[in-house]
């Protein structure tokens, strides 16, 4: 049963730490790291726009180069005369200085009229289409801006600025089919700027930058907007630029280690970017793993969506800190599963110790030990329920120390009332005879008229106590005497009344109040009624020797249970009296014969246990309640067994 | 009326000598036998007027005597002492014809007048 308490303890811990801890790891595992990717969601929003800016920059950077060149004399003086050896020098060193890849004069033709690389002055295998310078011709105003330029055009400007264009698509988890498997073109960041004299246009200058397999972009992004932070060796900040879906210029490395060049975007940011032309933000699988990621399309010059800007922070952070935080929790809830289990056990085992305790102290108590040991009193509720339970305790050791010292007195008396009996008749019986001889001659001697008065006086004497000495044994040969009892059917009440009848003079001259309170209901008991009122007259006759003027007798009937095991039903007879009281030491000895407290010659200390044997041979129990100064009861309890018989007989 | 002649039986001498003493002051003839062989061998040759037999006595106690004396002198009057009356000894002394009880110890006067009862009422 206490295990039990302690089990439900020990679950409602369990349930409150599980329910905490699933609380935890939801808390924890889910809206901690929602929050986490929705922070770095805008935080990769505005890295972003840092690396657009970065790009935009560069495209500036370029313009402004250019412009600056456009502005010197000598430069204008150089493209008046067509000087292209002079312009070619200058272009080289503008290029060194800008960091060029390509740079070079068009005609206001629309020729090319000289270049840095290779092939400065172009043959009609060279002279290839340039889209920005004719764009700029076209317009007649400065052009900067990202441009697609074809494999011909970079092999005319360098032949190996082709082949660093050149990149040989990979095959990518997650892309979309690939529809090419090199590709030839290449992206570069590029300006033209037109230059005039006056309003006669002499030419256009224009040079750029490839951005096919170029690091500088990409990496002054990672190094601006990431500083260098770094997860596990790798750096937790990439950036890409993408022509079409392709990766032309990374830092995103693939399982090699080596910058994945040549991958291509999933398919689903390049529906989303390229196709619908919007900014995307979000988780995504880069290369070979997962990334907060933002792309946004990249337009060219002519308005045409042709890349793709990419920055992106490895989630594998995240996901770290995230397993962090769920392992601890997890940690966290295996420890509050483990502390409930042990604040159940304990504080079950704290609380239910007690009651258990007191669960074994009742087994003890009804296997009839009633002094069990059950603990200290606890200052808790359950330490009222300790204290009831010794109380109940004490009661109930105190009514089985009554029980047993009552049925103890009992059988001692039983005991005591054979052996005396037994002996009373025997010396009784030899007593009789040499007492015959000393009355018969004593009487004998009193009628001789030759005797003093002295001596008359001193036989008168030995009569006197001889014929005292007879009557003690003719009480001691009443009480030995195995009586017959002649049992008749008789209404009890009648017996006390006429006791009562007999004493009611007496208790008169003494002062004594002496009443009688019959009850109600009593059935006829079968006993001798001679005896039985012999009983009630010793009993009276006691209860007013032991009382004074003034006090008073009362006697009552009525049922009641009978004081030994069987606690059977029977009639019970009160005498009470407010006389003296009998001391304590004197209550056992009371029903032994010729125990008498009362002045010499005056009682025969007979008459209580001729009484008790009355009693006893009725069946009934005499027992006695007395204190001190405020008087005492005799309870005759008298049994209806034998009534109770018959009628089981006639109703069967 | 002559002298009268009294028989007591008693295993004890005190009784006897006690009852002998009372019944010699009144002036009665008196013999004494301290069982009942003796108290029957005594009767087939004196002829008494009263019998005194204690009822307990070794061998034939008083209640056996007084049948044995009925048989043969069934008018004899019989008065059975007692010193331990019972409720049994009086109701078997009664069914046999026991003129009177008188229980031990008794009084000159007691046994005298219970003597003279008996012999009053036999008359």
């Amino acid at each position: 049963m206490f295990y039990s308490t302690r089990s439900k303890l020990i679950a409602s811990f369990l349930g409150v730490s599980f329910l905490v801890g699933a609380v935890s790891l939801f808390v924890g595992g889910h809206l901690l790291y929602k929050a986490f990717i929705s922070e770095t969601t805008n935080r990769i929003r505005l890295e972003l726009n840092t690396a657009r800016e970065i790009y935009l920059n560069r495209i500036k950077g370029v313009e402004v180069a250019l412009n600056t060149t456009t502005l010197g004399s000598g430069f204008r003086f150089a493209l008046k005369n067509q000087d292209a050896r002079e312009l070619i020098t200058r272009l080289t060193r503008l290029a060194q200085q800008a960091g060029l890849d390509f740079a070079g004069i068009v005609t206001r033709e629309g020729t090319t009229l000289c270049r840095i690389g290779p092939h400065p002055v172009p043959t009609r295998k060279t002279q290839v289409s340039n889209p920005i310078a004719h764009l700029t011709l076209k317009e007649r105003a400065p052009r900067s801006g990202t441009v697609v330029l074809s494999g011909e055009f970079l092999w005319a400007e360098n032949p190996g600025l082709a082949d660093r264009a050149m990149i040989r698509v990979l095959p990518t988890p997650r892309a979309a089919p690939i529809g090419e498997e090199e590709e030839t073109s290449g992206m570069a960041l590029a300006a033209a700027i037109p230059v005039f004299e006056g309003t006669k246009l002499l030419g256009v200058l224009y040079g750029g930058v490839l951005l096919n397999r170029d690091i500088s972009i990409v990496d002054q992004v990672r190094d601006t907007v990431f500083q260098y932070e770094m997860y596990e060796g790798r750096n937790i900040g990439t950036a890409t630029i993408f022509f079409k879906d392709l990766r032309i210029s990374t830092n995103v490395l693939n399982p090699d280690g080596e910058r994945a060049i040549g991958t291509r975007v999933s398919k689903e940011v390049s529906e989303h970017v390229l196709t619908a032309g919007e900014q995307w933000t979000g988780r995504a699988f880069v290369v070979n793993d997962w990334y907060i990621t933002a792309y946004e399309p990249i337009e060219d010059i002519f308005g045409e969506r042709v890349g793709m800007l990419y920055v992106g922070i490895l989630e594998a952070q995240y996901a770290d800190i995230r397993n962090k935080a769920l392992s601890v929790f997890i940690l966290l809830t295996i420890a509050s599963i483990a502390l409930a289990i042990m604040l159940g056990y304990f504080l079950g085992h704290k609380i239910m110790r007690p009651v258990h305790r007191l669960i074994e102290a009742s087994n003890e108590v009804s296997h009839g030990n009633f002094s069990p040991q059950f603990g200290p009193v606890s200052k808790s509720e359950i330490g009222v329920l300790q204290k009831t339970f010794a109380e109940m305790l004490t009661s109930l050791q105190e009514h089985d120390k009554r029980i047993k010292a009552e049925s103890e007195i009992k059988l001692v008396q039983s005991e005591k009332q054979a052996s005396v009996g037994r002996l009373a008749a025997g010396v009784a019986h030899e007593i009789n005879n040499p007492l015959t001889g000393i009355l018969t001659f004593t009487h004998m001697l009193l009628k001789r008229k030759d005797i003093s008065d002295d001596v008359r006086s001193d036989l008168r004497t030995v009569a006197q106590q001889t014929e005292r000495v007879r009557k003690i044994v003719k009480s001691l040969l009443d009480f030995s005497r195995q009586t017959e009892l002649n049992p008749k059917q008789i209404d009890i009440n009648r017996v006390v009344s006429t006791a009562v009848l007999l004493m009611r003079n007496q208790a008169l001259v003494k002062g004594v109040s002496l009443k009688f309170k019959p009850g109600e209901g009593i059935p006829l008991l079968t006993l001798d009624a001679n005896q039985m009122q012999s009983v009630l007259l010793n009993l009276l006759l006691n209860a007013l020797d032991a009382t004074k003027r003034g006090d008073s007798i009362n006697i009552t009937t009525g049922m009641g249970i009978a004081g030994n095991e069987d606690r059977s039903m029977g009639v019970e007879i009160h005498v009470k009296d407010t006389g003296c009281g009998i001391l304590p030491e004197n209550l056992d000895k009371l029903f032994d014969p010729f125990f008498t407290t009362k002045e010499v010659g005056r009682g025969t200390g007979l008459g209580l246990a001729v009484s008790y044997g009355i009693v006893q041979r009725h069946g009934g129990t005499i027992r006695v309640q007395s204190e001190i100064g405020k008087g005492s009861t005799f309870i005759v309890w008298l049994p209806l067994e034998e009534h109770h018989g018959e009628n089981a007989h006639t109703h069967r | 009326m002559g002298k009268m002649h009294i028989l007591i039986v008693d295993d004890d001498q005190i009784v006897l000598d006690s009852c002998k003493r009372v019944f010699e002051a009144e002036g009665f003839e008196v013999y004494l036998v301290s069982d009942a062989i003796k108290a029957l061998e005594v009767l087939e040759h004196t002829t008494f007027d009263l019998l005194l037999v204690d009822v307990k006595m070794p061998e034939y106690d008083g209640i056996d005597l007084m049948r044995m004396i009925k048989k043969k002198w069934p008018q004899l009057p019989i008065i059975l002492m007692s010193g331990y009356p019972t409720h049994e000894t009086m109701e078997a002394g009664a069914q046999n014809g026991a003129a009177q009880f008188i229980d031990k110890p008794f009084t000159p006067e007691e046994l005298i007048k219970t003597v003279r009862m008996v012999m009053k009422h036999e008359k």
